[in-house]
């Protein structure tokens, strides 16, 4: 190892003592859905600590202070590099740990820290950056066609409203049906919302903060936050978890102040207009649902029950839930922006999702998130168990009334 | 060999306390809560740190994803309290009534706690998870079990003089150390406690403060995205 930095420089006290903290129990091993797939302990939570303990008594221990920092075996370092990389940030593992270690945000930090020292990120996850800065998107794809091929034709957006909406990279260039029941259903409230220029409605900054790439986070944001500002938005709505994650959680932190506006899911301001009666239904749904908890809306922010709402709001749907649902989901396979370095554990995790769905004896299965429904739609390719996946808001949009036609 | 095993005992001591310290500093540091500026009412805080003392005290979150697991931590983890206090009679020159009352807990305590730490360790085998479990860990789990073992043939079949072990232990605590009674089972004891409390494994110290962080922690997902 030529880097003799402190590993421990980019966590936080906190996540130090989280380090200290994690007892070894394994009992995350039986949540996380990398383990299922792959049955290596190798990349196991608490493999992943026990290596980053030695790493940092290597930098940080008391022999390291009086003699001068170790050297770490370079492959030693690869190996946890990849097993850092190749979770998907579910976050299952802390919500069972016995300890109540945060790892849904301690694995992104450690990230933070390999990236610095030059190991991460892999895969495709280096050009993101770039393709950012040309084209606003982790793909690449040009900004004209981000809401071009999707975006409903009769509807207006206002230059000016209380409501933005964001539609989000992965929504509108590779989850169209989810974007577009979106904007639908937003204009079946009746509420003019406003929404930036597609040259203008850049990353989030979520991709860039999973894998560890922080350098280009605050001028993302403050270019967003600028923007809605300047259009009056008081609430901004999104439905892509990993979106609002980063928004409600993050932005504050990298805008250096309170946000000038609250920030929402869809489910959350659909279940308010409900309530509200600006939202109605005007035909029922015969058909058995289930609905799958994305692990950075439930997990993340706690948004649960608004989405079961919505769902229930539908008459003749009956929805089920997963074993594992709420704050316990298990994660689809497609988190951590890791679906496209470990293509075959995404794939796995996907099937594992189709599996249940159809052993449950579903029609549906119903998602509300865009990585998820892109990954669980491939997942679905070429597999012998089939099921119909529909965003939620995908379905809503086919029974609300459309404010033309009350 | 008197003064060797007092050495060794203030040299472990002093470094147990060089530890404790680092750790408090750390928990100092990291005690500074919420850097988006969320502001705590007091109701929030009782709430959090009565749920995390909740989840100390039973283990809680255990008990939430492996039930077959817990009753053997957490009879493991009430016993060694029990003993700890059992034996705090030999480094107090008068025991305390609440000292005095743990006796015989303590007692039934000794027998329990090679119990559980061999169900502990017989789940973990049995379900495979001890393949994730570090060797630290085991030689732990395994150092805990022979003190327990060595204690207990001490309290039921070779007797030692209890009479020179209170003042071996209380010149120590007094720093006036008188030599250790004639014991090779209380040295072998004394020497496994000794090596436990320098590889004392770290989560002893951090866990707590994680718990209640978690607690907080829960608190301020509810409300990052809802009005409450």
């Amino acid at each position: 190892m030529t880097d003799k930095r402190s590993f421990g420089e980019k966590l936080s006290p906190r996540q130090l003592i989280e380090i200290d903290a994690c007892t070894q129990c394994g009992e995350c091993l039986k949540h996380c859905p990398v383990q299922m797939v792959t049955d290596n302990p190798a990349i196991s939570p608490p493999a992943k600590i026990r290596l980053f303990r030695e790493f940092l008594r290597a930098t940080d221990g008391i022999k390291a202070r009086f003699l001068g920092p170790k050297v770490i075996d370079p492959r030693l370092l690869e190996d946890f590099t990849k097993a850092v990389y190749e979770c998907t940030t579910c976050g299952a593992c802390g919500e069972s740990c016995p300890v109540g270690i945060f790892t849904q945000r301690l694995w992104p930090t450690l990230r933070k820290e390999l990236v610095e020292r030059g190991l991460g990120p892999l895969g495709p996850q280096p050009k993101m950056p770039g393709a950012i800065e040309r084209t606003g998107n982790p793909y690449d794809k040009p900004a004209a066609e981000r809401y071009a091929p999707w975006f409903p034709e009769q509807i207006r957006v206002a230059e000016q409203a209380d409501i933005g909406y964001y539609a989000g990279c992965t929504g509108a260039y590779e989850s169209q049906p989810m974007v577009r029941g979106d904007v639908l259903v937003l204009h079946a409230t009746g509420v003019p919302f406003t929404m930036l220029p597609p040259e203008e409605e850049v990353c989030c900054g979520f991709p860039l903060f999973i894998t560890g790439q922080h350098e280009p986070l605050a001028g993302l944001v403050k270019r967003l936050v600028e923007g809605y500002r300047s259009r009056g938005v008081k609430t901004l709505v999104c439905s892509c978890p990993c979106c609002v994650n980063i928004m409600s959680r993050d932005w504050p932190l990298i805008y250096g102040k309170e946000l000038p506006f609250t920030i929402r899911h869809i489910t959350q301001f659909v279940t308010q207009a409900f309530k509200e009666g600006r939202l109605r239904v005007r035909r029922e749904v015969r058909e058995t649902v289930i609905y799958h908890d994305p692990c950075y809306l439930s997990r993340g922010v706690d948004v649960i029950e608004e989405p079961r709402e919505v769902l229930h709001s539908i008459p003749g749907l009956s929805v089920l839930e997963f074993e594992r649902h709420g704050l316990n989901s298990r994660c689809c396979g497609s988190g951590g922006a890791a679906r496209k370095v470990f293509h075959a554990n995404a794939i796995a995790m996907g099937r594992l999702t189709i599996d249940e769905a159809v052993a449950k004896g579903a029609d549906r299965l119903i998602l509300s998130c865009p990585a998820c429904y892109a990954k669980v739609n491939e997942a679905m390719q070429g597999y012998e168990k089939q099921i119909r996946i529909t965003d939620i808001m995908e379905l809503l949009a086919t029974v609300v009334e459309q404010e033309e036609h009350r | 060999m008197s003064t060797v095993i007092i050495v060794a005992t203030y040299a472990v001591i002093a470094m147990f306390y060089v530890r404790l310290t680092l750790h408090a500093l750390r928990w100092l540091e990291a005690a500074v809560r919420s850097p988006t500026g969320r502001v705590w009412n007091t109701m929030s805080t009782v709430r959090a740190v009565a749920s995390a003392a909740l989840d100390i005290a039973v283990l809680r979150r255990l008990l939430v994803v492996n039930p077959a697991l817990w009753i053997g931590e957490w009879i493991f983890h009430a016993s060694l309290f029990l003993i700890i206090l059992r034996h705090l009679r030999y480094f107090t020159d008068v025991a305390p009534p609440w000292v005095l009352w743990a006796q015989m807990p303590g007692w039934i305590a000794g027998f329990l706690l090679p119990i559980a730490l061999a169900y502990i360790l017989g789940i973990r085998l049995l379900t495979g998870q001890e393949r994730f479990s570090s060797k630290a860990n085991l030689l732990t789990l395994i150092n805990v079990f022979f003190i327990g073992a060595t204690g207990l043939l001490m309290s039921t079949k070779y007797p030692v003089d209890l009479v020179a072990v209170k003042l071996f232990a209380l010149g120590i605590v007094t720093f006036s150390p008188s030599s250790p009674p004639q014991s090779t089972l209380l040295m072998v004891h004394l020497a496994l406690v000794l090596g436990l409390i320098l590889y004392i494994p770290s989560h002893v110290l951090s866990a707590p403060f994680v718990m209640l962080d978690a607690r907080y922690r829960d608190r301020e997902r509810q409300e990052v995205m809802h009005d409450r």
